[in-house]
């Protein structure tokens, strides 16, 4: 019996979040740091780094909602699991900020 | 902190770019490069370095992982069981980080590196690959088209609780000295775990992104990662990972090994001295 490997369309679709959340992340933090460096709008500037900052957090974190629902279609419960904990401790570190 | 002003910019997105770089073929992100840059070179209180490095280490992940997505090195199964436990030891660590001091950080930052560099330098010449590459490569194992011999690999998994033990302590340390972690699972997995270097640098890629967000979480929750200083880092290592994944494409495993262990040891050495003071 060979190894189950992913769901073919998994690792794609991973490819795709990460590719979305990189442009869009450095394109946020490439604009803000010329506006601030060129000192324009400096608040526009901060505001707009910090998206772009948000959005990469955020990147990771969508690769694995993905994943919770991919491997949900295709029910293999086990994978369904792992990355719900995955998940699970990614929210456990939100609440650590917030409230620690 | 200084301000940010063109010329530190400058400095940080040059820094980024080659920790990036060297970096990214080992699947570890740049951080263990960047943090001792900032806080030696740049004067950065160690909570700062560590939490942009995070940042950076997130935008290697990334990067990496969608270059790599589909051609069978990143081991996904893997990948995700591995995730629990890092980012298990993250959440942990990152809340460490709070109450743990500055100088114990540098201390461990330093031994856990020349612990590595140790181990990479006395394994340059193994190769982890079942000698029939259409054997059975088992629950966790997988297969991949080698660059450096032009064939189809197979491997398997051995001592998952290793691999697990390791992913914990990647992640635990990983918000707690802002790397990915992937420098104390690339090894591992390499040496103990039957795994490749470049399955185990690409799965562990995919890996370090997860880990670091959990620091960098909570770091950004307590106002450590200043977005505007970030920047430039992050957009650095951006650069970097992708000139590293062109150039490194075709490098010998054995030439990595040896990089990785020379800076290692050089980067360990900075830390203690510095915690010393």
């Amino acid at each position: 019996m060979s190894a189950k490997s992913a769901p073919a369309g998994l690792e794609q679709m991973i490819g795709g979040v990460l590719r979305w959340g990189t442009v869009l992340s450095s394109t946020c933090l490439a604009v803000g740091l010329v506006m601030a460096l060129a000192g324009y709008q400096a608040e526009a500037a901060r505001l707009l780094a910090e998206a772009g900052l948000l959005v990469l957090i955020a990147t990771p974190a969508g690769r694995v909602v993905v994943s919770v629902v991919e491997y949900a279609r295709e029910r293999d419960w086990l994978f369904v699991g792992l990355t719900l904990v995955v998940l699970g401790a990614l929210g456990g570190s939100v609440a650590a900020a917030f409230f620690f | 902190m200084p301000p940010l002003t063109v010329a530190l910019a400058l400095m940080i997105g040059a820094a980024g770019a080659i920790a990036g770089g060297l970096g990214t073929a080992l699947g570890i992100g740049g951080g263990v490069f960047l943090v001792p840059f900032l806080t030696l070179a740049l004067g950065f209180p160690l909570k700062s370095a560590a939490a942009i490095s995070l940042a950076t280490v997130i935008a290697t992940s990334c990067t990496v992982t969608l270059h790599r997505a589909g051609h069978q090195l990143i081991n996904l199964r893997l990948g995700m069981v591995l995730e629990v436990a890092t980012t298990a030891g993250s959440l942990l660590g990152g809340i460490t980080a709070q109450f743990v001091g500055e100088t114990l950080l540098e201390r461990l930052f330093g031994v856990v590196a020349i612990a590595i560099a140790l181990v990479m330098v006395t394994r340059l010449r193994r190769r982890n690959i079942l000698s029939d590459p259409g054997a059975d490569p088992g629950r966790f194992g997988g297969r991949f088209h080698d660059e450096e011999s032009g064939r189809v690999v197979t491997y398997r998994i051995k001592r998952m609780p290793v691999a697990l033990a390791a992913s914990f302590v990647a992640g635990n340390v990983s918000s707690l000295l802002g790397i990915g972690g992937g420098v104390i699972k690339v090894p591992i997995l390499n040496a103990w775990c039957g795994m490749p270097m470049r399955a185990a640098a690409a799965t562990s890629a995919l890996m370090i992104g997860v880990t670091a967000t959990g620091g960098a979480i909570i770091y950004y929750g307590h106002g450590d990662l200043q977005a505007l200083v970030a920047a430039p880092a992050v957009l650095g290592v951006q650069l970097g990972s992708w000139a590293g994944m062109k150039v490194t494409r075709h490098a010998s495993v054995k030439w990595l090994k040896l990089l990785m262990a020379a800076v290692l040891a050089v980067v360990a050495v900075l830390m203690i001295t510095r915690s010393l003071r």
